[in-house]
C-alpha cells in the first residue's frame, strides 16, 4: 500500500472517530427532535467508514513534496509575520516580510526590494487609505 | 415583475457599478492570463475588498473577475501553450497550433469574441430559465432541501477524477467544519474550543483564500515553475473573416449548448465543458483531421463552451443555492456576507438583484470581448511577470484580505491553516471542491434534515419518501456509482 492513502486514511479515521465521540458530549436530542450532536455524529461515523474504505484502496497519487525548504520557509515567515501583527510599523514589517519571501523564492536583492515596496504601497493604499482599515 | 426589472437595470447603470465591473473584467483577464492564477483565486482574494462598497458594486467586480478570467486564461494557452486556467486546456490544443502558424492574433480574437458570445447565450438561458426553476424550487420543503444538498456534495465527489472516496472524505470534512459554531436550531456552541471568534462558525472567505490562494501558491512553489516561454512578438490579424465566421458557426453552437448544460450541473466547470465541446465539434466537423493542428472550429467550440458555463452555473447557484463550479462557490460566500442568501427565496426577496446580475453578465460579456481584442497585446506582456512576484503578491493580499473581514488576526490564521491544508490535499490527491461544497451546504443540509425529522416525528421513511426527495436520493446514488461503473468499463476496454 502506498503511504499516501495510509496516512490520509488514518488522519481522516482519527478525525471521524473524534467527531463522532465528541458529539456524545453535545445534547443528543430525541428521535423526533434531533439535538446539536445528531448531525456531527452522523458525519463522524460516515467519515470514519469512508476513511476505512480508503485504507483498503491502492493509491495512485504518490505524496512527494519538492522544494520543501522554500515551502516551510514561506510558512514560517508568514507565521512570524502574523506573530508580529499589531506591533506597529505595518509598512516596514510588510516590506521586510516580502523581501525575505522573495529572496527565499530565489529573487535577487534589487528586484526583491522594489517589488516589496510596490506591493506594500499597493496594500497600504488599497486597504489602509482606500478602505480605511486599521492595519497596525 | 416589471418594477423589479427596471430597479435591477437602474442599479446597474450607475457609473460606480460600471466602473467596478470594468475593473473586475480587467482584473479577471489579468488573473486568467497569468498561469496559476484562477478566477476562483481572484474572487476569493478580492472578496474582502467588496465589504466597503455596495452589494451591486461588489457583485459587479466579482462577476467581472469571473467572466474575464476564462478568456484571459486562453491568452497563455494560445501564445505559449500554458493554459492560464483549467477551462483553457482545450483552447490550447488548436490555439497554440494557430499561434505556431503565425495566426496568434486570429486565435486570440476568436477566443475573446466567441467566449463573449458563449456567455451571452448562456445568460439568455439564465434569464429565461432561472425564474421558472426558482418558482418550482419554492415548493421544496426541508426534506427536499436536504436531498438537494446531499446530491450537490455527492455530485462533486462523484466527478472528482476517479477519487470518489477521497472526494467524499473531503465533502465530509467540509460538513464537519460547517458544524463549528452555534447549533443552527438550538444555538448550542459546538467545537468552538472556547473561543468566541468561532461562535459564528469558521469564516468562509479566509478558508477560500487559504485553499485557493495560499494553497495554490505553495503548490506552485513545490512545482518550481520554470520560466514561461516568451510569447510571439507579432500577433497579426485579430478579427476573423466572414468565411471563417461561417465555418465556426456549427462548432460554436454546439459549444454554447454543451457549455450551458454542463455549467448548470453542480461541480462541472469550464474545463469539462470545453473538452466535451471540442470533442463533439470534432465529431460533427467535415475537417475533423484538422483538430489539434490549428482548427478554427476546435478553438471556437472550446472558447464558446468555457464561458457559456457561466450562465448555467449562475442559474444553479441563484435558483437552488448550489454552486455550479468553484468560482460560484466563492461567490455564494461573498453574497452571504452582503446579506443575500442564494436560492429560490432570493427571487422573492431580492428580485431586482437577480435582474441586476443578468444585466451585469451581459455587459461583462461585451466588455470581455472589447478587452480581449484591445488588451490582447498588453495581456500577452503580462506573461513576463516572474512567478515569485505573483506568489508574494497573492500571499500578501490573502493575509490582509482575510484580516480585513473582521479586523481579526484569527481569520488570517484560519487562512494560513487552510492554505497549508489545501496544499497537502493537492499533494495527497484530495479534491478541494467537495470540501468547499460541504462547508457551504453543511448548515442547509443539517437544519433541513432536522426540520424534516421534526415534521415527520422522527420517521425517516416518512420524511424521505417524497417524490422529489426520492429523485435526489436516486441521483445521489447514481452520481456515486457512475464513476465506479465507468472505471470498470474503462478497465475492461483497456484489458481487451
Amino acid at each position: 500500500m502506498n503511504r499516501t492513502n495510509l496516512v490520509t486514511g488514518l488522519l481522516f479515521l482519527a478525525a471521524g472517530v473524534y467527531l463522532a465521540a465528541s458529539s456524545f458530549a453535545l445534547p443528543p436530542g430525541t428521535a423526533d427532535l434531533p439535538g446539536p450532536g445528531f448531525f456531527p455524529r452522523g458525519v463522524g461515523i460516515a467519515m470514519a467508514a469512508l476513511a476505512a474504505a480508503l485504507l483498503l484502496q491502492p493509491s495512485d497519487a504518490p505524496f512527494r513534496v519538492e522544494n520543501a525548504g522554500a515551502i516551510l520557509g514561506a510558512v514560517a515567515l508568514t507565521v512570524l509575520y502574523l506573530l508580529l501583527w499589531g506591533t506597529g510599523l505595518f509598512a516596514v514589517r510588510t516590506a521586510v516580510f516580502l523581501v525575505l519571501l522573495l529572496k527565499l523564492f530565489g529573487e535577487k536583492w534589487k528586484p526583491s526590494v522594489i517589488v516589496s515596496v510596490i506591493l506594500t504601497a499597493a496594500v497600504t493604499l488599497a486597504f489602509g487609505a482606500g478602505l480605511r482599515l486599521t492595519l497596525e | 415583475m416589471t418594477a423589479d426589472w427596471i430597479a435591477g437595470l437602474e442599479a446597474v447603470f450607475q457609473w460606480q457599478v460600471l466602473a467596478f465591473l470594468f475593473a473586475g473584467v480587467v482584473l479577471g483577464a489579468v488573473f486568467g492570463a497569468l498561469p496559476g492564477l484562477t478566477a476562483t483565486m481572484g474572487i476569493a482574494v478580492l472578496t474582502p475588498v467588496t465589504f466597503w462598497i455596495s452589494t451591486e458594486q461588489g457583485l459587479a467586480m466579482l462577476l467581472g473577475i469571473y467572466c474575464g478570467a476564462i478568456p484571459g486564461g486562453g491568452i497563455p494557452a494560445i501564445l505559449v501553450n500554458v493554459p492560464g486556467t483549467p477551462a483553457s486546456i482545450a483552447a490550447s490544443w488548436d490555439g497554440y497550433a494557430m499561434s505556431q502558424q503565425g495566426k496568434a492574433g486570429l486565435a486570440l480574437g476568436i477566443n475573446a469574441l466567441l467566449s463573449s458570445l458563449g456567455q451571452l447565450v448562456s445568460v439568455l438561458f439564465l434569464a429565461v430559465a432561472a425564474f421558472p426553476i426558482a418558482s418550482f424550487a419554492l415548493r421544496f420543503g426541508p426534506a427536499e432541501y436536504f436531498g438537494l444538498a446531499l446530491f450537490g456534495v455527492s455530485l462533486m465527489a462523484g466527478v472528482s477524477a476517479g477519487q470518489v472516496v477521497k472526494g467524499l472524505l473531503a465533502g465530509m470534512l467540509g460538513l464537519a467544519l460547517a458544524t463549528v459554531g452555534l447549533d443552527p436550531m438550538t444555538a448550542y456552541p459546538r467545537y468552538t474550543m472556547g473561543r468566541p471568534e468561532f461562535l459564528d462558525g469558521i469564516s468562509f472567505i479566509p478558508v477560500m483564500i487559504g485553499l485557493f490562494g495560499a494553497g495554490e501558491v505553495l503548490a506552485q512553489i513545490a512545482e518550481k515553475h520554470g520560466k514561461a516561454q516568451q510569447p510571439p512578438a507579432a500577433l497579426g490579424r485579430i478579427w476573423p473573416k466572414r468565411e471563417e465566421w461561417r465555418r465556426m458557426t456549427p462548432a460554436a453552437a454546439a459549444g454554447g449548448a454543451i457549455g450551458t448544460v454542463v455549467g448548470a450541473i453542480p461541480a462541472a466547470g469550464g474545463d469539462i465543458a470545453s473538452v466535451i465541446a471540442w470533442e463533439q465539434a470534432r465529431r460533427i466537423s467535415k475537417r475533423s483531421d484538422e483538430f489539434g493542428k490549428g482548427s478554427l472550429e476546435g478553438l471556437a467550440a472550446a472558447s464558446v463552451a468555457c464561458n457559456s458555463v457561466i450562465g448555467g452555473a449562475m442559474t444553479t447557484m441563484l435558483t437552488l443555492g448550489i454552486p455550479g463550479d468553484a468560482p460560484t462557490a466563492v461567490l455564494i460566500g461573498a453574497l452571504l456576507i452582503h446579506g443575500v442568501q442564494p436560492g429560490p427565496l432570493m427571487f422573492r426577496n431580492h428580485a431586482p438583484l437577480v435582474y441586476s446580475i443578468v444585466f451585469l453578465l451581459v455587459i461583462a460579456s461585451l466588455l470581455m470581448a472589447a478587452i480581449g481584442i484591445l488588451g490582447a497585446r498588453p495581456l500577452a506582456r503580462a506573461l513576463r511577470i516572474p512567478d515569485p512576484w505573483l506568489w508574494a503578491g497573492i500571499l500578501l493580499f490573502g493575509i490582509v484580505g482575510s484580516y480585513a473581514l473582521n479586523n481579526a488576526v484569527v481569520d488570517v490564521w484560519v487562512m494560513l491553516a487552510a492554505g497549508v491544508f489545501g496544499f497537502l490535499c493537492r499533494k495527497a490527491g484530495i479534491p478541494l471542491g467537495p470540501l468547499v461544497l460541504g462547508l457551504i451546504l453543511g448548515p442547509m443540509m443539517e437544519s433541513n434534515l432536522r426540520r424534516a425529522l421534526i415534521l415527520s416525528r422522527g420517521d425517516w421513511i416518512g420524511a424521505l419518501s417524497r417524490p422529489i426527495v426520492m429523485f435526489f436520493l436516486a441521483a445521489t446514488l447514481l452520481s456515486l456509482l457512475w464513476p465506479l461503473v465507468r472505471g470498470r468499463g474503462a478497465r475492461r476496454r483497456s484489458e481487451r
